[in-house]
């Protein structure tokens, strides 16, 4: 039965709701929301992997997983459609003795403790999908066999002031670990944990069944699974990436990390032969624009027809922005019309929405009173009905 | 119901001169992301046709690392597949002299596919047909035989066509090829529905008789001598034709220019599938200037663009102008460069301050690889 092993299999964590993305995740799960013109946010951990030679995933999902489900498919647009390995999406099912939902990060890993067995993998890689980042794992799994490591937790520098957001890891010259921080008010460093992990399948086996009996436990990796590991006087070590890392799991973060990709002062470039960022695609002609359009300084991808202005903005695949219509600073996510005279500037407009004519959406912080200016969001396959006005901050 | 899907990857190839050097006249690249196989593969594939089988003679490499395992066109299926049929070589048989010697080599791929009618195509015509509705006319006909042709206008006087087609009271009287055409007249599209069981019959009888030649040795001579008798179908949307580099040129500026031709090829409903290559999505400078294009995916556009169409991942310098062009795939114009008029094969180079300008029926051909 276990003659086959893998070296190494990825568990890719994709059930949260991401409520903090408000409309956005009104009916998708979170790593499904689109970014970047033709990509959704879980296209980065699976290219990753793919990229770093790991072609068996685990997606462990729980909230709205149709699109998602659907977005995955076999694997085929990632290469994960493999006859040993390749992608799985894992839902919560229902046991013969008892049946829950996911209750945490650890228990999700641990309802599938049978899937990993599978494998008999030698090593596990936790993902989250809720992030924006190229990184090549098997660099991270050469330093965890180098380090003879039980846990890797891969750790970014961050900004003093902005250690509080973030789970802070404390290291030995050795870059052993010796201390968590969860969300410190005074950080004694400014490593933070990017919520990527290895570990030694056994071990975490362990501390997983071991885990799911402690009845006050919240089965989570950061706030139990980690520490007792580290009571435990397990071999856990950091690693150091350097790059770009964002987390998108605010509005505005998400607009911000969109805006990165026409940033030529961020040094994050999607276009690289040798890692590429594979994603599903729909068969759409090239874009067409006509006689009166305007792009500057934009992304725009295919199947879109652009007759309007476009400055500073990020349109996905299949949108259409008619004439006189101005898109600036913005983010357009697919097959979103954009109707004559509408103005959408500072926004996030998702899928399949509709701005009539001469509607307006968002303002220019320089047009704003300080403190009333934030990103607009129109909500997938929301109609904002013509010469409407949706002002800065709102969300709908 | 079933029909099998018969694909000529070489016919013309000789027409297309340097852009078909080095590959087949199906590889060919048009429309910003596609090659003209996709064409007439994706009709086929979205017509819930199952078995095609694809009839190469020569340069077919670029076709097959193109068409892979045909998973794009969700073609790589348990009851259904493309199947690539070069010559088949028995002692000193040569490549094929025309289409029904090139069938006698795909007669055991017909024979083995399921289905009872044989759509048989070429590839340079371009429109998207459902090839259902044409079955349909093809099986009320009662006829072995059906024809699919549509109307249009000469763009020229005395503008020749491959397949003229005379009619009288909605009846098929004469077929005359490579002929002068008026809107009256109906015009073969390269794309014929004949029964299966004939079609073996014929091409066996044919090729026994050193008859090559489909249109005019079987269509045209057993259509005179009163041997068949043919179905016609009237398609009635837009029919790109690539005769030769002008008319591929031309049908190129159709899609920008004639919305009705742009949307008839690119339905949403019936998308037309091709090679997957994950490119980013174009990125478009402060300094761009884009006028009528179709533009594909992973391009930086830095300069200015008129009318022209620009295919995946080409990069249009600073100051570089470029009008009335077709810029294929990994193709670079650098800095201030001026194109006008031409048809710029895969990743060539147009170097810095370089002019090159063609003229609207006589575009200039950069090949493949080319620096300039």
């Amino acid at each position: 039965m276990l003659e086959r092993k893998k070296e190494c299999i990825a568990m890719l964590l994709a059930g949260g709701q991401g409520s903090r993305l408000k409309v956005l995740t009104s009916d998708i799960a979170k790593p499904a929301v689109p970014f970047g013109g033709k990509y959704r946010i879980i296209d980065f951990p699976l290219s990753n992997c793919v990229n770093s030679g790991i072609d068996t995933v685990g997606i462990l999902t729980q909230y709205q997983p149709l699109v998602l489900n659907s977005y995955i498919g076999n694997g085929q647009p990632w290469g994960l459609n493999r006859n040993y390995g390749g992608v799985h999406v894992l839902p919560p099912y229902m046991q013969s003795d008892k049946s829950e939902w996911y209750k945490g990060t650890a228990n999700a890993i641990y309802q599938n403790i049978h899937y990993i067995d599978m494998y008999n993998p030698e090593y596990v890689l936790i993902l989250s999908g809720d992030h924006i980042y190229k990184m090549d794992y098997s660099k991270m799994l050469a330093y965890h066999k180098e380090k003879n490591a039980d846990c890797t937790i891969a750790v970014i520098d961050v900004p003093k002031e902005e250690t509080y957001r973030f789970g802070i890891i404390n290291t030995n010259p050795d870059n052993s670990i010796y201390e968590f921080e969860e969300k410190p008010k005074n950080a004694k460093s400014t490593n933070a944990s990017m919520g990527i992990y290895i570990f030694n399948w056994k071990v975490l086996r362990k501390f997983l069944t071991e885990d799911e009996q402690d009845p006050n436990s919240s089965n989570d990796f950061g706030k139990n699974i980690l520490p007792n590991l580290l009571k435990d006087q397990q071999r856990l070590f950091a690693y150091n990436f350097s790059g770009y890392w964002k987390d998108v799991g605010t509005l505005e973060s998400l607009w911000e990390a969109n805006m990165d990709l026409i940033n030529p002062t961020v040094p994050f470039e999607l276009k690289d032969q040798d890692f590429k960022i594979y994603s599903r695609n729909y068969a759409k002609p090239p874009s067409f624009v006509s006689a009166n359009a305007k792009i500057e300084h934009s992304m725009v991808a295919e199947g879109c027809t652009i007759k309007g202005n476009i400055e500073n903005s990020i349109i996905f695949t299949g949108c259409t922005i008619e004439e006189g219509a101005i898109v600036k600073d913005s983010v357009i996510m697919p097959n979103t019309i954009i109707r004559a005279g509408a103005i959408v500037e500072y926004a996030i407009i998702g899928e399949d929405a509709e701005i009539c004519k001469n509607a307006k959406v968002g303002k220019s912080p320089s047009d704003c009173p300080i403190n009333t200016w934030g990103i607009s969001v129109v909500g997938t396959r929301k109609t904002i009905d013509p010469e409407q006005v949706i002002a800065p901050k709102e969300i709908v | 119901m079933k029909m099998i899907g018969i694909i000529f990857s070489n016919i013309y190839d000789a027409a297309l001169g340097d852009l078909t050097k080095h590959r087949t006249l199906a590889s060919l690249p048009f429309g910003g992301r596609y090659r003209l196989i996709d064409f007439v593969l994706s009709n086929m594939a979205n017509s819930n046709i199952e078995n095609v089988g694809i009839i190469t003679k020569t340069n077919y490499q670029s076709l097959m690392d193109h068409l892979g395992s045909c998973a794009e066109w969700d073609m790589n299926r348990k009851n259904g597949k493309v199947a690539i049929l070069p010559p088949f070589g028995i002692g000193q048989s040569n490549v094929y002299q025309g289409k029904l010697e090139a069938l006698e080599g795909a007669l055991p791929f017909i024979r083995r596919s399921k289905g009872n009618y044989v759509l048989l195509s070429d590839s340079n015509n371009l429109c998207n047909i459902d090839y259902e509705n044409a079955l349909e006319s093809h099986i009320k006909s009662g006829k072995k035989i059906t024809v699919i042709a549509n109307r249009q206008e000469p763009a020229y006087d005395y503008e020749i066509q491959d397949v003229v087609l005379c009619e009288k009271d909605g009846c098929l009287t004469d077929i005359a090829l490579n002929h002068t055409y008026s809107k009256e007249n109906l015009l073969g599209m390269g794309m014929y529905i004949v029964n299966k069981q004939y079609l073996v019959e014929i091409v066996e009888e044919c090729v026994s008789h050193g008859l090559f030649r489909f249109e005019q040795d079987f269509l045209q001579r057993y259509f005179i001598n009163e041997k068949i008798e043919v179905n016609v179908y009237e398609f009635k949307r837009t029919v790109l034709r690539n005769r030769d580099i002008l008319s591929y040129f031309q049908n190129h500026c159709r899609l920008l220019e004639d919305d009705v031709a742009r949307n008839d090829i690119f339905d949403p409903q019936n998308p037309i599938y091709t090679k997957v290559r994950d490119e980013v999505p174009t990125y478009y400078s402060q300094q761009a200037h884009v006028d009528t294009c179709l533009i594909a995916d992973g391009c930086r556009i830095r300069g200015e663009v008129d009318n022209s169409i620009i295919f995946r991942d080409v990069t249009i310098e600073e100051g570089a102008i470029v009008k009335h062009c077709i810029i294929m795939q990994g193709t670079v114009v650098e800095k201030n460069a001026n194109l006008a008029y031409a048809i710029v094969d895969k990743d060539a180079t147009i170097t810095a301050n370089r002019t090159l300008i063609g003229a609207p029926v006589n575009p200039i051909i950069v090949q493949k690889g080319e620096k300039v």
